[in-house]
């Protein structure tokens, strides 16, 4: 019994390791490419559903945010039907790496080691990384953050990937989902919780008693579609469309139809990157 | 796969494996303490009690473990009752365990025919021996394996404590994944971790089944 206990799970464990590497191996070619999808009529978008204002999930059950009025117009102008994939921070390379989307527009910030998994498209939009905190306990520099305090971050951002690289002893509290993080910040789990500053000011606006006391941390980022690693024929798609909606100043658009409510006139400028073009930031992150 | 990649991690999951075990275990101690204590009571048949008993069961068979964590870590402090993560994994799992458990003792129970009790009545025991030396060696025979699998199951439904911030196997395995995206060696690094963590559990299984057989009537 015992005997045939152990020979059971070796076999199981060889079968699961051999078929994770097939599971990569498909990996691999597991894209669509532009003509696949406008023959089968359906593209699947990955956003998120509870990032508002840039993917959310509103009180009719509707998508909408700046990701979601974008992903709106790709579809038209591709023709085709848009299934939207509800995707959470870490899962969104899996997501395009396994060919259950096939574009990512989920607030996806451009870093050097996701463009060695993935291919990111020209820019949409400008980031950076802020800390929002209570009123009464402001933390205005990490260098505040006591031995016994934590930080919230949501696992696979780059507030995460830049905190564990240069700040390695606060100690983080990790959720998988915005709704979580913000909750627990609300119940006073944290000290803090660092994010997108886009989205911890966000958070300050729509929640009383919070601070966003350190509004810009990090590297200027900026936000992009991404596509599977060797993608083509949807890369160059996605990158002439942008080129070309910023013609028509669609982002700008874009700002005042979804963004304009939570953050006003004054980081139009900031926030939005019109036809892929960033002032001093290279757009190619290879 | 990278062999460095995984040298790099397994501290990580070292710790992940140790803090799964901790929480796992202490959830798996609550779960036959409130498992005894509902059966206890059951045996008391004393009406209210027992009534909330059922409740209690009906209740946590019922909904999902995420669900109940969600209720312990993030609606009770609204309330006013606040517990550390770590505090609502135990509770949680011991709470959800209690109630497979009650319901596991209760068919152990059930299974010992009614005659049984009466003939040890009848050879002059009192009802507490006929429980110590008639009922009860039969009835963990015959519950054994029923515990065993519930201690899996409740050492496996860890996996959903990331939605508390607690960094088990699970959420280790993708939070690194969602870092550094080397997906082949992180899940396989999982799938390894949960077997050291689940297989001792059933081998041990295995060999206390066999051993308490011989308790059992007419083997």
């Amino acid at each position: 019994m015992k005997k045939n206990q152990l020979i059971a799970a070796a076999a199981a464990a060889v079968l699961g390791i051999s078929l994770l590497s097939t599971g990569t191996v498909f990996a691999d070619e597991a894209f669509r490419t532009l003509d696949e999808i406008k023959e089968s009529g359906t593209i699947n978008i990955g956003v998120f559903s509870d990032k508002s204002p840039f993917g959310y999930v509103d009180e009719n059950g509707e998508y909408q945010g700046y990701d979601v009025y974008l992903a709106e117009r790709l579809g038209e102008d591709l023709g085709v039907e848009i299934n939207y994939v509800s995707t959470e921070a870490a899962s969104r390379i899996e997501y395009l790496q396994t060919g259950k989307v096939d574009i990512i527009l989920a607030n996806f910030t451009v870093t050097e080691e996701r463009a060695e998994e993935v291919d990111f498209a020209l820019p949409y939009m400008n980031v950076a990384l802020g800390v929002v905190s209570p009123d009464d306990a402001v933390v205005e520099s990490l260098d505040d953050i006591g031995e016994d305090d934590q930080v919230i971050v949501i696992s696979g951002t780059t507030a995460e990937t830049y905190l564990v690289k240069n700040y390695p002893d606060i100690k983080l509290q990790k959720y998988d989902a915005y709704a979580e993080a913000k909750t627990a910040l609300e119940n006073g789990n944290a000290a803090a919780w660092a994010n997108d500053n886009t989205e911890v000011i966000a958070f300050a606006i729509e929640n009383e008693g919070f601070t966003v006391g350190i509004p810009s941390l990090g590297s200027a980022d900026t936000i992009a579609p991404a596509v599977t690693k060797g993608n083509e024929t949807l890369l160059d798609w996605l990158n002439e469309e942008i080129v070309a909606l910023g013609e028509e100043q669609f982002f700008h658009a874009d700002y005042e139809a979804t963004l304009l409510d939570t953050y006003g006139a004054d980081y139009e400028d900031t926030l939005v990157v019109e036809g892929g073009a960033v002032g001093t930031v290279e757009t190619e992150a290879e | 796969m990278e062999k460095e990649v995984i040298l790099q991690y397994l501290p990580l999951y070292r710790e992940a494996l140790l803090l799964t075990l901790r929480i796992g275990w202490q959830g798996v101690l609550l779960a036959l303490v409130f498992g005894v204590a509902c059966t206890w009571i059951r045996q008391l048949k004393i009406p209210v009690l027992k009534s909330l008993v059922t409740v209690y069961i009906e209740l946590f068979r019922n909904t999902p473990l995420l669900v109940q964590l969600f209720f312990l870590y993030f609606a009770l402090p609204k309330a006013g009752i606040r517990m550390t993560p770590e505090l609502c994994g135990s509770l949680g799992l011991g709470l959800l365990g209690g109630a497979y458990m009650a319901e596991t003792f209760r068919s152990g129970l059930e299974s010992i025919a009614p005659i049984q009790e009466e003939s040890a009545l009848s050879l002059g025991m009192t009802s507490m021996q006929a429980l110590r030396y008639v009922i009860l060696p039969q009835a963990a025979t015959y519950s054994i394996s029923g515990i065993v699998a519930n201690v899996i199951f409740l050492l496996k439904e860890t996996s959903v404590f990331s939605v508390i911030s607690l960094m088990d196997l699970m959420f280790t395995a993708k939070d690194l994944i969602g870092m550094y995206a080397k997906t082949l060696e992180c899940l396989t690094l999982l799938v390894v971790f949960y077997l050291i963590m689940l297989l001792p559990v059933s081998v041990f299984g295995s060999w206390l089944e066999r051993r308490m057989r011989r308790a059992e009537f007419g083997a």
